[in-house]
């Protein structure tokens, strides 16, 4: 985000939102238009096929929220949908079904983006079909046989079809997350592209298998029952892994409880220092992956902790882990075999070796070590307390370390900074 | 090639094989004099669909309890069951041994790829799919009520193309059911598990798969009139996806797993217990589990509590002896189980496992004389703890012999009689309870 939006003044913002509004009801606008337009020039028949994708696009109220995830390809049934009219119900049917799911999308969204997707939908279905039917498409209710028939007159026009669409959708969205809240169109494109471009070529596949089935196979609205199945099924297959994948992220929270019940004087100390080096990381500027394996070794830095003899680590009491030697090398251990913490074990090892004033000089660590060194010996110092017993103020422990080998300029910029942000959270 | 042929003892798996090779041979005998002529006509088509079997096998997919589904490939055999007219191909007017001999084919191609690349084979396996798909070729061509099969009906524009779809969805639904009762027979044989709760196993797990497998394959053959041989591959696309969802979730499964796994680790590294302790009392609970009919559901609890059983071990101040928690007193097995459980309870999620460990101590004698409430899941825990810390892991018969003995002294008082019952079963063959014919350590 830019400074300009974390600080917008009243009148700025009153303006950001009347340039929105402005373009959503021309958006909406000319949904409306090119759909009357449709309909005087191409005519529409109210048949039994219009009333079933009438009915489909309502039920996107149902199915639109439930998305379809394999791999990083998102898949909404709106999409599907929308595409499969054009070939079905024709430009004007299809800017109707477009205008029936705007007010239908999404749950709890606000008035302005109901009011958006019926524009844009019905934009993408009344274009997208005129796109079709310009490069040779036929409606598909056709029973057309053949192969070469049916790919160059139902296949490739689609794909075509969904391709415009798709340019549509990505500009339309581009404009309106430019407007209402500052990014550059550039980016936004960027990102829509990469997390929904495979999507609209699963839309294309699925849709000209509904098309193939409603029209040449003569299965008519038959066609949704056959088509729906797999769907679902990946829908029902991403929601389990979904519930797996947060289950997993909560079982980290156990080894950390485990290293809480070894070293009761440690309780909280991994959550702060997880934090702390996430922030620093992204202060630094990593990349996101490696912002996340530098929280999870910070919320794991003492793992080893659980290796030694109980009375040895509570004895060493509120040093922390400072006079053990080797048991961030055996927390790393422990973990070497889980492949999704790989990018954190050198962190894990490494960290107190940035801050020790008695470890070898050598070789150069990491700047993941440096940051859960210098975020765990701050933490230490801060709130543990120091070998002597006593707790240090924040000023004095950052005196304190940059005499260490994590001291570099910017890794304790990078923790001042972390702190005033971590200071103005507290403070709101 | 490893466990190619059953062992000699397991009857339903014979059965099941000798069935498979009759079905073979009928075919054989039934299309067999044709069988140049037709593969002359067909032999695009039968190409096709031979690849697009085999490679479906060879593309499995392990569900997170190890069973293997290959929706693929099922999807691909029965699209041939019911293909008719092809366009650009001739009309595949052929016998129901003609589709079986093919189906067989790709099957056995498979397989003996599997074989070369040391992975499972499991005749048996493969020859309760060709039945299933046997079935359906019988009921789909051989069965003519009134004179037609629903084969011809695909063909005949009078009839509702959605009744016929319904139709062969329904005969999809019934060779696919024919196989999961047959495979999930010979598993419950050789896991000893009680056939009912394979069954229910078997259908629970896959049913959203195969839900989606029968859809797919008429829609294979309701397509193939109007777009050819291309209608295979478009078909299998929204297959394609849910075989990708369901193969991520059950990845992730493996690793959640391994995190749990990196738990028990703790304590041994600790040196409070023995090394591989925890994961031999998982492996020994599941398959009591299994023999005792729990369901694969609630069998991921049961595993993760009995990896974890040892974890209140950690905070205590001296180790005990070798971690055999069986020989301490039991007050300080209460506390240990106690402070294990307040560990896990810090993971939302994981209550159950909290649980199953906190209730690992009680005797069973609470059970029975006070109606105390304690989980199977824990009763099965403590009788194959017991019998780790027993035999510290060997498997020599003696000490086995030796451990069943001592935990049968405490039966009735200490341990659930019928978990005791399942242990014997349990520890009398490698093989009980195990999914998969894999050895114990590849899981």
């Amino acid at each position: 985000m830019t400074d300009e939006a974390t600080q917008p003044s009243r009148r700025a913002s009153r303006r950001v939102g009347l340039a929105t509004n402005v373009y959503v009801g021309v958006v909406a606008a000319v949904g409306v238009c090119l759909t009357a337009a449709a309909l005087r020039v191409d005519g529409l028949a109210f048949d039994a096929t219009f009333w079933v994708f009438a009915l489909l696009a309502m039920l996107t109220w149902w199915f639109g929220s439930m998305e379809v995830d394999a791999g990083r390809v998102n898949l909404s049934f709106t999409g599907i949908v929308l595409l499969a009219a054009i070939a079905l119900v024709g430009p004007a049917g299809a800017g109707i079904i477009g205008m029936i799911m705007g007010p239908f999308q999404q749950g709890r969204a606000p008035l302005r983006a109901r009011v958006f997707n019926t524009g844009m939908f019905a934009i993408m279905g009344v274009v997208g079909g005129v796109a079709y039917m310009a490069v040779g498409g036929v409606p598909g209710g056709d029973a057309r046989i053949g192969t070469r028939e049916i790919v160059r007159h139902i296949g490739l026009p689609l794909l075509f079809a969904d391709v415009v669409q798709f340019v549509i959708n990505l500009v339309l969205i581009a404009i309106v997350v430019r407007l209402a809240a500052g990014l550059s169109m550039r980016t936004q494109m960027g990102r829509l592209l990469e997390s929904a471009g495979p999507a609209h070529l699963g839309y294309g596949v699925i849709a000209f298998i509904m098309v193939v089935l409603w029209g040449p196979a003569r299965l008519g609205a038959a066609s949704v029952f056959l088509i729906l199945p797999p769907l679902l099924v990946a829908q029902w297959a991403y929601g389990q892994y979904a519930e797996e994948v947060k289950g997993h992220e909560r079982a980290l929270d156990v080894l950390v409880a485990a290293v809480e019940a070894k070293a009761p004087h440690l309780v909280g100390h991994s959550g702060r220092v997880a934090e702390l080096s996430a922030s620093m990381a992204e202060q630094l500027g990593l990349r996101a992956q490696t912002v996340a394996d530098v929280r999870v070794a910070g919320m794991l830095h003492d793992l080893g902790l659980t290796t030694l003899p109980t009375g040895l680590v509570r004895s060493t009491g509120v040093a922390g882990g400072r006079g053990l030697r080797g048991y961030p090398v055996r927390g790393a251990r422990l973990l070497q075999g889980l492949s999704f913490l790989s990018g954190a074990l050198d962190a894990i090892t490494h960290h107190r070796e940035a801050v020790s004033p008695d470890s070898p000089p050598g070789d150069e660590l990491s700047l993941p070590a440096l940051i859960v060194g210098l975020a765990d010996e701050y933490d230490l110092l801060t709130e543990v307390g120091t070998p002597d017993g006593g707790l240090v103020t924040s000023d004095a422990a950052v005196t304190l370390l940059r005499g260490t080998r994590a001291g570099r300029d910017d890794v304790i910029r990078a923790l001042e900074h972390a702190l005033s942000r971590r200071t103005g959270a507290n403070a709101s | 090639m490893r466990s190619l042929f059953p062992q000699a003892h397991r009857f339903r798996a014979w059965t099941v094989l000798v069935v498979g090779i009759t079905v073979l041979a009928a075919a054989f005998y039934a299309g067999g004099e044709t069988l140049l002529t037709q593969l002359t006509e067909h032999w695009a088509t039968v190409a096709v669909f031979v690849v697009a079997i085999a490679v479906g096998e060879l593309f499995r997919l392990r569900m997170p309890s190890g069973r293997e589904a290959a929706p693929l490939a099922s999807a691909s055999a029965l699209a041939f069951v019911f293909l008719g007219k092809v366009d650009g191909e001739p009309n595949l007017d052929v016998p129901v041994g003609f589709v079986v001999l093919v189906v067989a084919v790709a099957l056995l191609i498979a397989a003996v790829v599997r074989g070369f690349q040391d992975r499972t084979v499991g005749l048996d396996q493969v020859a309760a799919r060709l039945i299933g798909v046997g079935v359906a070729a019988v009921l789909a061509r051989g069965t003519r009520p009134g004179g037609r099969s629903l084969w011809d009906l695909q063909h005949d524009r009078t009839v509702s193309p959605s009744l016929v779809a319904l139709g062969l969805v329904a005969v999809a639904g019934i060779g696919i059911g024919v196989e999961l009762v047959l495979s999930s027979s010979v598993r419950s044989e050789r896991q000893r598990t009680p056939w009912l709760a394979a069954l229910r196993d078997e259908f629970g797990e896959v049913a959203p798969l195969t839900l989606a497998v029968v859809v797919s394959g008429p829609m294979v053959a309701l397509m193939a009139p109007a777009l050819g041989l291309l209608s295979l591959p478009v078909a299998l696309f929204p297959l394609a996806l849910t075989y990708v969802a369901v193969g991520r979730y059950a990845r992730n499964r493996v690793t959640y797993r391994q995190t749990i796994a990196t738990l028990s680790h703790l304590t041994e590294h600790g040196g409070y217990t023995p090394t591989g302790h925890a994961e031999r009392v998982a492996d020994l609970s599941l398959r009591i589990g299994r023999v005792l009919g729990i369901a694969d559901r609630d069998l991921r609890d049961v595993e993760y509590a009995a990896l974890l059983h040892d974890l209140g071990q950690i905070s205590l101040i001296e180790p005990i002896p070798d971690g055999a928690t069986v020989l301490a007193a039991p007050s300080d097995q209460r506390d240990i189980a106690d402070e294990g459980a307040r560990i896990i309870r810090h993971a939302e999620g994981l209550e159950r496992v909290a649980d199953y460990v906190e209730a690992q101590t009680t005797p069973y004698r609470q059970v029975r004389e006070l109606g105390e409430e304690v989980p199977v899941a824990s009763r099965i825990i403590k009788v194959a703890n017991a019998f780790d810390d027993l035999t510290g892991g060997s498997d020599d018969p003696a000490s086995v012999r030796a451990a069943n003995e001592r935990i049968h002294l405490g039966l009735g008082y200490q341990y659930d009689p019928e978990v005791v019952e399942a242990l014997a079963v349990a520890t009398s063959d490698t093989a009980v309870g195990r999914v998969g014919e894999r050895e114990p350590a590849a899981r």
